[in-house]
């Protein structure tokens, strides 16, 4: 139940001490100590809630009542791990239909707690106990729907793809996610998940994805996103950053045409870093363009990391530095 | 640009900073079981503000955060309780069923009380640590608690401050550690909260500092180091983001904000100006909260204190990024550690 909700449920809300079935358990109060600190002024329901709640731990009732007692108790503090663990060792003990737990822990994931740590792993632990994962790609897409960038749905979506082999589909739900927003960094992330979880980083494949990429920076160019998985693709490019010639072509023209994204120049001064680190005399990516480009992006196009840029062009400087030297060392 | 530049206020988050320790309101209550840590951002804070001076009852609170540590060997749940949710009259001082040690918590309390000056002597450091070595998962990572709880790379962070600050590294299998945080590097160079999920900052802070700890940063590669840089780097916009392509939110400056001090980066993007997203978020009845004109909470407060910090704001002390706690707090730890280790 979400906090807002909790004045209504007050008035309609009735005290476990004011229960017929429950007059045969004594409540436990909290023992705070003499001067509690962080003192939260509780209201009497979460107070009579957890007072019938430490009852039942000291006791060790695992009965339906105690069970309808954990779902009160969640619903005042639903990050009480305690609550939910116990709720598992009464769901066991009464070897409860675990698909009705399904529905109410989907509701509230859905409805109330999206970002919750405690309710995501009870349903992990659920789906585990039931090796049943048939809705949890639903499930975590409604999630998405509503925050598609909700950390805890990706991590469950990952889990369950990984673990029950649900790899299917998955890129044409990615599609759906970029066409929707460009810029959503975890469904790129999710992109190279299932590649490397799938056919990984063939020759086709990579070529497949550097056109899928180029495509999209194509529509915003200074999408991190994008140029980031463009990164990620080319580290299982034998050939390294800077000589994929697709890449460079690409790279060059949107220079031309007057593009200056600060993730484009960053990306031609990797290059021109990996050309001077391997001692090559690129006619175009060498160290006058590293620090050209630096020195633009620095003054102009990436202003806020100027001295970054500074402290990169000094770096491939030292880098060509030390070539020569080993080349002179040689000759 | 000449834009009106706000001020910082630090009266007014020492004031909202006492009204925490004091108490919390009953619209708080999901916050029950992290009494701990809120504990542990109240005082930080007011150490960052050179203000423990105003704190009335130090001793209460040492004693209050005594009172949830569990020593329990049998079931190797020792550590601190997040709160006193659990304990009733009848389990007062024994071991009970479900009164176990959460690692967040642990941190918190040890933080805690390193900064308010105590010795730690009456912490059962072997029992802590022996407790900590089990919530090692063989994949490296740790969970929060005996059971019932997730992994991810917070709690790696956790159990290292947890090793570092009782100087007992029996708590920790790092070569394992070191493991799980490399395969939790993303093809973007930044961290996540595991392997092949999505880099985070937050994340990204938690292993770095982790690294710095049980002195394995040279584990990375220089291309790893600088890649880690770059995506630091570019986490800067307004204020700091946590993702590429999310919104800035105050917190995200400590956390962005200490992995580049520890990799001795943070210099690349000092500048005069820098504090004015945090201040943006300056509640004038004290805290910090996420984004503009959103209410504050004590996490933002303290966080967005400690990122303040990292740019020499006048009012602020210095911060030991590694750890989370002042540098005096951190000198009082060393000087703890000495004394364990000469007598």
């Amino acid at each position: 139940m979400a906090e807002s909700s909790s004045d209504e449920s007050e008035t309609t809300f009735q005290l476990y001490k004011d229960r017929k079935e429950w007059k045969d358990v004594v409540p436990v109060p909290q023992d705070d100590g003499e001067q509690p600190i962080v003192a939260i002024d509780y209201t009497e329901q979460f107070k009579d809630v957890f007072d019938y709640f430490r009852a039942v731990l000291q006791s060790g009732e695992k009965s339906e009542r105690a069970l309808e007692l954990t779902k009160d108790a969640a619903a005042l503090n639903p990050a009480n791990y305690t609550v939910w663990q116990y709720r598992r060792e009464i769901l066991k003990a009464l070897n409860k239909d675990l698909n009705e737990e399904m529905d109410f822990i989907e509701k509230i994931i859905v409805y109330n707690q999206p970002k919750n740590y405690q309710v995501w792993h009870h349903r992990k632990v659920i789906v585990e106990w039931l090796q049943e994962a048939s809705k949890e790609k639903y499930l975590t897409e409604t999630v998405l729907a509503k925050d598609a960038k909700n950390y805890h749905a990706w991590q469950h979506r990952q889990w369950i793809i990984k673990t029950f082999n649900l790899y299917e589909g998955e890129l044409e739900y990615i599609d759906s996610l970029i066409s929707d927003d460009i810029r959503n960094n975890s469904a790129w992330n999710q992109r190279y998940f299932v590649v490397m979880g799938t056919t990984g980083f063939t020759e086709e494949v990579l070529d497949r994805e550097i056109d899928y990429t180029l495509s999209s920076i194509k529509v915003v160019t200074e999408n991190e996103s994008a140029w980031n998985y463009l990164r990620g693709v080319l580290l299982h490019d034998k050939c390294g950053l800077s000589r994929n010639k697709k890449v460079t072509d690409f790279c060059q023209d949107l220079y031309n045409s007057g593009n200056r994204s600060p993730f484009l120049l960053a990306l031609i001064v990797d290059m021109c870093s990996e050309q001077v680190s391997q001692g090559n005399k690129d006619p175009l990516y060498n160290l006058e363009m590293a620090k050209t480009l630096c020195k633009e992006l620095a003054e102009k196009y990436d202003t806020v990391r100027a001295k970054y840029w500074e402290y990169i062009a000094e770096t491939v400087d030292k880098k060509s530095n030390k070539e020569d030297s080993q080349v002179d060392a040689e000759q | 640009m000449d834009y009106y530049k706000i001020k910082f206020n630090p009266s007014v988050h020492k004031k909202y900073l006492l009204r925490i320790l004091r108490g919390l309101p009953a619209s708080l209550q999901s916050m029950d079981t992290h009494r701990m840590l809120l504990t542990y951002f109240a005082i930080s804070g007011l150490d960052l503000l050179n203000e423990l001076g105003s704190i009335p009852n130090k001793q209460s609170i040492i004693d209050w955060i005594y009172c949830l540590q569990v020593c329990d060997d049998s079931e190797l749940v020792s550590g601190f309780q997040g709160s006193s949710t659990l304990n009733t009259p009848f389990n007062c001082g024994q071991n009970a069923n479900y009164k176990w040690g959460h690692i967040a918590n642990t941190y918190s309390a040890l933080t805690t009380l390193i900064i308010l000056g105590d010795d730690l002597e009456r912490i059962h450091r072997d029992s802590v640590i022996k407790s900590l070595r089990t919530l090692q998962l063989p994949n490296g990572c740790y969970t929060g608690a005996k059971d019932g709880c997730e992994y991810d790379m917070r709690f790696v962070f956790c159990a290292a401050c947890i090793c570092y600050i009782l100087d007992d590294w029996s708590g920790m299998n790092i070569d394992k550690t070191v493991d799980f945080i490399i395969k939790s590097i993303s093809y973007d160079f930044g961290i996540a909260q595991a392997p092949e999920l999505e880099s985070h900052s937050g994340s990204t802070f938690c292993a770095v500092a982790t690294l710095a700890l049980t002195k394995q940063l040279h584990r990375l590669s220089k291309t790893q180091v600088e890649g880690l840089k770059r995506w630091l780097l570019n986490r800067f916009e307004y204020g700091f983001t946590g993702r590429p392509n999310k919104p800035s939110d105050t917190c995200y400056s400590f956390w962005t904000g200490g992995a580049l001090k520890i990799l001795n980066a943070y210099q690349f993007i000092e500048a005069a100006d820098n504090n004015q997203y945090i201040l943006v978020t300056q509640d004038r009845n004290g805290g910090f909260s996420k984004w503009v004109n959103t209410v504050p909470d004590p996490m933002h407060t303290y966080l967005g204190l400690a990122g303040l910090s990292f740019m020499k704001e006048e009012g602020i002390g210095s911060i030991f990024p590694d750890l989370n706690v002042s540098v005096r707090a951190h000198e009082h730890l060393k000087s703890l550690h000495k004394k364990w280790r000469e007598g």
